[in-house]
């Protein structure tokens, strides 16, 4: 059944290609254009660092040049009045006038025919990106004038192309078809040209992981609607077996470049998880996590800890994970749970780390009139006091926030804006004024003495 | 829920490296869906959806009107380039120097030299010996024929120093000055192009409360004065009206004015409930106003900066705690009233050599973590510790997608939209970034404006199904744009709708009411001086409508605002009551409006809508005044205050009918009719979500004209009061009354119904200006008299206009390829052409009759090839033109044609030319084979009707004669053309013979000047018969090139003479 499919879609495209031969044509004289291309690009950045490295004690920022508002010695009239035209869809279009654009833009695709310009594929991909805003503000623009939009623009150039039909399988994703974008992705997969750029290796790494998603998502629906069925043939849970193979391919790839890849890791995971695959599953998320390489991605560590809570590894591991957490996002609300292991720990020491993590986090605007943080610090407050230096212990972790706490917390302002939004919290928080700021005499809690019940 | 982070984050790479990526055309990321990434979904197929990082659709916002409308009234005028300066111009600007202000120039050093010179001629005995005496001088320099100064010198003693010594004896050396003044102006044209001091903006409003329903009411800071360096505090008040004329003089207000040693650069402020804490910074002073509803505001201290400050920024945190940074590359922290504390000193740059001394700081989430920003990238600094720890929050470079020469231009942390976001501008893009998720931009926008944005403002959504805008403003070209963004939550950020840009109040004039050229020159310049400044005031949909009213601040003080308020999708726009003229009263206010009221200020700070609106039905007499400017001077009281309302009047008229008049209106109301008109036009026949808004496009309300219309005003008042270049000296002038004399004027005196006459004339001109109509002949008749009606002439037969240049006329309306033809063919470029035709017809003749006569070979050759010879001489009889000279003719001829040209547009020339001619060409001496001499030049052009005129039947004669009675009657009284053509008709065609002949036909020219027509004419047909027995093939042909008389004369040899 498949195999028939496959055949249906392959005459699909080659009818395709016989409808697109004209433009298979442009393709060719494109080719040698574009390699042409390449090298203005270099010389492009060669011209800039001679501008830059100009001494002088002023920046001199190189400003955009949006290529129309200086009027090329030589033109003829031809690219005059695209070059004008092209200024006022411009110009509609930033102003939202959708309608205005589109009427211009009638007339604007000309240029494509133009064969004495050189940057003929910068005026590809400008036709491909005002078409297509244009269409997504349309009233009535159906999926049949994008797919022509994307279809007639990929095929123009080389070097959008992938490009294009990534931006293509979003947009039929986006729109719920799914299939079909898988099968977009498919075809652009397997597309190779010449040398390819590393933006081009990246495009083509992000559809291969695209589609790898897409095998998820089916691998999902097939053990959804496998699970719903009584009686589970193994036939079909061969089938769900190829779908997490191919998939884990090119997610497992993705995953070795450094990036943000949330989307494709929590798949990948809770695909190696229900195969039990726990070294693979915990092997990619500390690497995600603790990799150098990779940006400091607050969810990788999040991720690692649902995945060591789900595991129900000892509690050392996960406060471990949670330690590191602390050290790069300390208003990570995770903190909470942080503190709370801390807070059950035996250890003295702990204590005093659970006071510090409780009062970080109260330094942060997010936290400050949060009802749980004040209660956390209450309760890390009531333990510590069981111990006999815990008045030193306050001092030296309040010592660096002397200055400006009060003003962060204890003003009469706060207190009248807790009283009114939130009573509770001032029955927590006026006691631990007097901890807290032992030697200050606190509006916040002079506030609550004159106005309070 | 602030403290959470996105559960999944939008997949990226994270590429590190100098930025490559050069952008090569100007769409930004439209269309561009970015990354998408799933969203719920657990089960079956159909449950998973999927958002994009790119969203298409934002909250759509409108403007109300559709030009920004000036908040205050102008207070100053200078003048001002509108575009930068180019340094290589310094020349300019010393000769404009050495003009203008040569006392200044020279001055100094001529009086140092007045002893030395003796001025008065002829008193040797008083002066010195060594003195030099100056009326020589004079009489020298005046044979030197120097450029001078186009100004007239009264004959005082330094005026002449200043004549004599100008450009001689400076007072500063030129090169010095040159020097000076070309640093000078590329320093300006860098500072007009991109102003780093002004970063950040200097314009700022407190909102007073914060609740919703209310007026939005608040405290507008912004620096007045020319130099800027007034603070001022205004409070102003958004007001909603619904249909009722409600306010005025609503609140009484404190306005408190500040003087600083300098302009005011960036005004940053915070509010913490109901204290307000403002600092300002100028280049190298701060200062901290604390203020609040209830009082006014108190000035808390002032710090000097060494070095020029770049940044001012007040904590949202702490009152009273604010980071300032300075050229020098140091960052204090400076808590009001207590202590200044170094946060960060940086010598160097973040992260690569970026050639700028500017630093930025900011607050951040964390009290006690700073921004640190120079052009290369963003640091967060933890002051806890000490050496403060430093973590990079983005990097031009290391942040994914960087363009090449990408720099940071503005750093700026969100609080009130998200506590962990800040917004980074670099010229091409802006960033989100996430600081708990550093180095990786959260969203990244292409802001596509053309000048790097510098200024921002950000209004945070209301609840969360709302998105935060963010308004990025820049410096030298206005443009305000507006991005959208929602997320940063539970669920990751994503922009919505591409960049909208806002109105700039450079565009406005194109909406307004047509000005005059010198105002429009005036009140563009004014209108396009770079920006200043950025803020919003946002009016949450509490109890009204929700609406954002932005306001815009330009280097000349001018505050200019827009308001944007939510697009119903489906309702038909709010259209001002379109079938009620009278209506001024409640219709047609905007719905929002700008109130600015104040007790201290006088009233004409102030040009609200509602203000002009209000009372033009109530007290008009107080408008009386205003109006007159506009309004003629000539007409009572009366007339102008009900040609005022009929002005209201009439352009709600024109709302609804676009062919209207326009009524009395004296410089206004013309465009705003067209450009309604031009926009009806354009409404589309389906009405949809997308056609609403450019259907919609708004139309001026009477509000914001009269606004404009007042602002405008003022501003010309200001201009006039201080010229732009004073100039010392009154221009000398010529007394003209005796030179130029009306030829009425004489009779002027007497006749007092000529006077009447004009006097009637003067008014139908005035009423046909009033009413904007055409002055056309009826409406002038009355007062004019009757007028002799001149017939049209008769259409033009081209048939009867027979010479060459006629032809060649008639033939250049056809285009000028026939135009062309015509002259190959006349010129016989096309020749070779011929003959190769000539001669496959030859040959296929020749075939022809090879095949038809086989037997006689020998013979049959034989004549072919005699016909061949003979067919070819007729050919070049037939054209004119001998193979041997038709090279040197050629070139000849071509010049005299193109002189002919000249000559024949020039009819006064033809007219006077001929008496010299005559009289110049003595006939005997005319040789055979004249040399092309100018005179034989002027015969071919001025020779357009004889010479053409080559059958000389009796038929063609007469014709002739019609043509020359035709030229006769075009040039008036003159038959000096025709009989000058006669003339040298009869001229060219004696070379052909021998002179005898010649010389008694010209003698009888010269024997007689009037002698008539038709006596040349007989001794035209007379000389011009033998030559038509020499050339029979002309006559037969009559084609147009035969009596080209230089050809013809050309020809002569090869004709065996």
């Amino acid at each position: 059944m498949t195999g028939g499919h496959r055949t249906v879609s392959i005459r699909e495209r080659d009818k395709r290609q016989l409808c697109l031969s004209l433009t298979a044509v442009l393709i060719m004289d494109d080719l040698e254009r574009e390699l042409m291309s390449f090298k203005d690009l270099e010389d492009d950045n060669d011209s800039f660092d001679d501008n830059s490295s100009k001494a002088s004690t002023k920046s001199k920022l190189p400003l955009p040049n949006y290529g129309m508002h200086a009027e090329p010695p030589r033109e003829s009239g031809f690219h005059r009045s695209t070059r004008v035209c092209l200024e006022h869809i411009r110009d509609a279009l930033l102003h939202h006038r959708w309608q205005e654009a589109a009427e211009y833009m009638a007339c604007y695709p000309q240029i494509l025919e133009d064969t004495t310009n050189g940057s003929a594929q910068s005026y590809k991909e400008l036709t491909w990106r005002i078409s297509a805003e244009i269409l997504h503000h349309h009233p009535k623009s159906k999926l049949e004038d994008y797919n022509n939009i994307y279809e007639r623009m990929k095929h123009s150039g080389v070097r959008h192309y992938l490009m294009i039909c990534l931006e293509h399988s979003f947009h039929l994703l986006l729109n719920g078809h799914i299939e079909e974008a898988k099968r977009q992705l498919s075809v652009s997969e397997s597309w190779r040209y010449g040398k390819e750029s590393a933006a081009q290796d990246q495009k083509t790494k992000l559809i291969q992981a695209y589609r790898s998603l897409l095998d998820y998502i089916i691998w999902v629906d097939k053990k959804f609607t496998n699970s719903n069925t009584e009686y589970p043939e193994s036939n079909e849970n061969q089938d769900i077996r190829n779908y997490f193979r191919t998939a884990s391919v090119n997610l497992k790839e993705i995953l070795k470049n450094p990036g943000v890849w949330d989307p494709f890791i929590l798949s990948y995971v809770e695909m190696l998880e229900f195969y039990e695959d726990h070294e693979e599953a915990l092997k990619v998320l500390n690497d995600y996590a603790y990799d150098n390489s990779f940006p400091p991605n607050p969810n990788a560590h999040v991720y690692l800890y649902q995945y060591l809570k789900r595991c129900d590894t000892p509690e050392k591991n996960q406060m471990k994970v949670l330690k590191i957490l602390h050290v790069s996002v300390p208003s990570h609300e995770l903190m909470l749970e942080y503190s709370s292991f801390l807070l059950k720990s035996e250890k003295s020491s702990d204590i005093e780390k659970a006071l510090r993590v409780v009062l970080e986090m109260l330094d942060f605007a997010c936290w400050r009139s949060s009802l749980d943080v004040w209660k956390r610090l209450e309760a890390i407050i009531q333990k510590l006091q069981q111990q006999e230096n815990w008045k030193y212990v306050v001092r030296t972790n309040m010592a660096e926030r002397h200055g400006w706490w009060p003003a962060l917390h204890f003003t009469c302002f706060h207190a009248s804006k807790d009283s009114e939004e939130n009573p509770e919290l001032m029955q927590v928080k006026a006691p631990l004024t007097k901890i807290l700021c032992p030697d200050l005499t606190l509006k916040y809690t002079d506030w609550q003495a004159t106005n309070g019940k | 829920m602030d403290y959470q982070f996105p559960k999944q984050l939008f997949p990226s790479f994270y590429n590190c490296g100098p930025p490559d990526l050069v952008l090569k055309h100007c769409a930004g990321n439209w269309g561009c869906y970015d990354r998408v990434r799933p969203q719920g979904g657990s089960g079956p197929l159909s449950s998973w959806t999927f958002t994009s990082r790119h969203q298409v659709g934002g909250e759509a916002w409108r403007h109300t009107e559709p030009v920004p409308v000036p908040l205050l009234s102008p207070k100053n005028s200078f003048p001002w380039l509108s575009t930068p300066p180019d340094p290589q111009d310094f020349t300019e600007h010393m000769q404009n120097f050495f003009m203008d202000h040569c006392q200044d120039a020279f001055g100094s050093i001529s009086g140092i030299l007045s002893e030395n010179l003796n001025l008065k001629p002829g008193r040797k005995g008083k002066s010195r010996s060594d003195s030099v005496y100056m009326t020589k001088m004079e009489n020298i320099i005046k044979k030197v024929k120097l450029k001078r100064c186009p100004f007239s010198f009264d004959s005082t003693v330094l005026d002449r120093y200043g004549t004599l010594l100008s450009d001689v004896l400076p007072a500063v050396p030129p090169e010095l000055l040159g020097s000076l003044l070309y640093e000078e102006l590329e320093e300006q044209r860098e500072r007009m192009l991109f102003c780093e001091a002004a970063t950040g903006g200097a314009l700022a409003f407190i909102p007073f409360s914060q609740s919703g329903s209310d007026p939005q009411r608040g405290c507008l800071l912004y620096p007045g004065n020319q130099g800027l360096d007034f603070l001022n505090f205004h409070r102003v008040e958004l007001q909603q009206h619904r249909g009722t004329p409600s306010c005025l003089d609503a609140s009484s207000c404190e306005l408190s004015t500040f003087q600083l040693q300098g302009p005011v650069r960036q005004i940053s402020a915070a509010s913490l409930i109901n204290d307000c804490c403002v600092a300002v910074r100028s280049d190298h002073l701060c200062g901290v106003w604390r203020f609040s509803e209830g009082n006014k505001p108190q000035l808390m201290e002032v710090v000097n900066t060494k070095e020029v400050g770049t940044c001012i920024s007040v904590s949202p945190h702490v009152l009273g705690e604010v980071l300032v940074a300075s050229e020098s590359g140091a960052v204090n922290l400076w808590t009001v009233g207590k202590r200044m504390q170094k946060v960060r000193k940086e010598e160097e740059y973040l992260y690569f050599n970026a050639k700028s001394s500017w630093r930025w700081c900011e607050f951040s989430a964390h009290p006690r973590v700073m921004q640190y920003a120079d052009r290369t990238g963003v640091e967060l600094c933890d002051i806890r510790m000490s050496p403060v720890s430093n973590h990079t929050l983005f990097r031009i470079g290391n942040t994914s997608e960087c363009r090449s020469g990408e720099r940071l231009i503005l750093s700026r942390y969100l609080a009130d939209v998200h506590p962990f976001h800040h917004l980074i501008t670099t010229q091409y893009s802006a960033y989100i970034m996430d600081e708990r998720f550093p180095c990786m931009p959260v969203l990244k926008w292409d802001h596509m404006m053309q000048s790097p944005p510098m200024f921002c403002h950000t209004v945070p959504g209301s609840d969360p199904s709302r998105t935060a805008k963010v308004l990025l403003g820049s410096h030298s070209s206005q443009e305000i744009t507006l991005l959208q963004y929602s997320g940063g939550r539970a669920e990751a950020c994503s922009s919505r709708g591409p960049p909208q840009a806002l109105l700039r109040p450079r565009d406005s004039l194109r909406h307004l009411p047509v000005q005059i050229p010198h105002r429009l020159e005036l009140a563009t310049s004014r209108l396009s001086i770079p920006a200043a400044g950025l803020t919003c005031i946002h009016k949450r949909g509490g109890g009204g409508e929700e609406c954002i009213c932005i306001l815009q601040l330009t280097e000349a003080g001018d505050i200019f605002y827009q308001i944007l308020e939510p697009e119903q999708p489906h309702t038909p726009p709010q259209a001002p009551e379109r079938n009620t003229p009278s209506g001024i009263k409640v219709a047609e206010r905007p719905p929002h409006s700008l109130n600015l009221t104040s007790a201290t200020s006088s009233d004409e700070d102030i040009i609200g809508p509602n203000q002009v609106l209000s009372y033009v039905p109530e007290t008009p007499e107080r408008e009386r005044p205003e109006l007159e400017i506009y309004s003629s001077s000539s007409e009572s009281e009366s007339q102008s205050k009900t040609r005022y309302m009929k002005r209201l009047h009439m352009q709600l008229q024109v709302i609804d009918n676009v062919n209207v008049d326009h009524g009395n209106e004296s410089d206004t109301a013309g465009v705003s009719a067209e450009t309604v008109s031009e926009e009806k036009a354009e409404i589309p026949e389906e009405s949809s979500r997308m056609e609403e808004p450019s259907s919609s496009v708004q139309k001026l309300s009477d509000g914001v004209v009269v606004t404009w219309k007042q602002w405008l005003q003022k501003l010309m008042q200001k201009s006039r009061e201080n010229k732009p270049r004073p100039q010392r000296r009154q221009p000398y002038k010529v007394p003209t009354e005796d030179l130029l004399h009306l030829s009425g004027v004489q009779a002027r005196g007497e006749d007092s119904a000529e006077k009447e006459r004009m006097e009637n004339l003067r008014r139908d001109l005035r009423a046909c200006m009033t009413s904007r109509s055409l002055l056309v002949h009826s409406a002038v008749s009355a007062s004019l008299g009757d007028q002799e009606v001149v017939a049209v002439p008769n259409a033009v037969d081209t048939d009867t206009w027979k010479d060459p240049t006629s032809e060649r006329f008639t033939v250049s309306w056809q285009g000028e390829g026939a135009w062309q033809a015509w002259w190959e063919e006349n010129l016989g470029l096309n020749r070779g052409k011929k003959v190769e035709a000539l001669r496959r017809k030859r040959k296929r003749e020749k075939e022809a009759r090879r095949s038809s006569s086989q037997q006689s070979v020998l013979s049959g050759s034989f004549t072919s090839s005699l016909c061949y010879q003979s067919d070819l001489s007729d050919f070049s009889n037939l054209s004119g033109w001998s193979s041997t000279a038709s090279q040197g003719v050629w070139s000849d001829s071509g010049g005299a044609l193109s002189q002919a040209e000249d000559s024949i547009e020039n009819g006064s020339r033809r007219a006077t030319t001929p008496s010299s001619v005559q009289t110049d060409a003595p006939v005997p001496t005319l040789t055979p084979t004249p040399t092309p001499t100018p005179q034989r030049d002027k015969q071919a052009s001025q020779t357009p009707s004889s010479t053409r005129a080559p059958p000389p039947t009796p038929k063609s004669l007469k014709k002739s004669k019609r043509q020359t009675d035709y030229l006769s009657a075009l040039f008036a009284p003159q038959d000096e053309p025709s009989q000058h053509g006669g003339y040298f008709l009869e001229e060219d065609s004696t070379v052909h013979h021998k002179p005898p002949p010649v010389a008694s036909s010209s003698y009888q020219l010269h024997s007689s000047q009037s002698a008539s027509l038709r006596s040349v004419r007989t001794g035209f047909s007379q000389s011009l018969t033998p030559s038509r027995s020499l050339t029979p093939s002309q006559s037969s042909q009559g084609r147009p090139g035969l009596s080209q008389t230089s050809q013809t004369k050309k020809k002569k040899p090869r004709m065996g003479f």
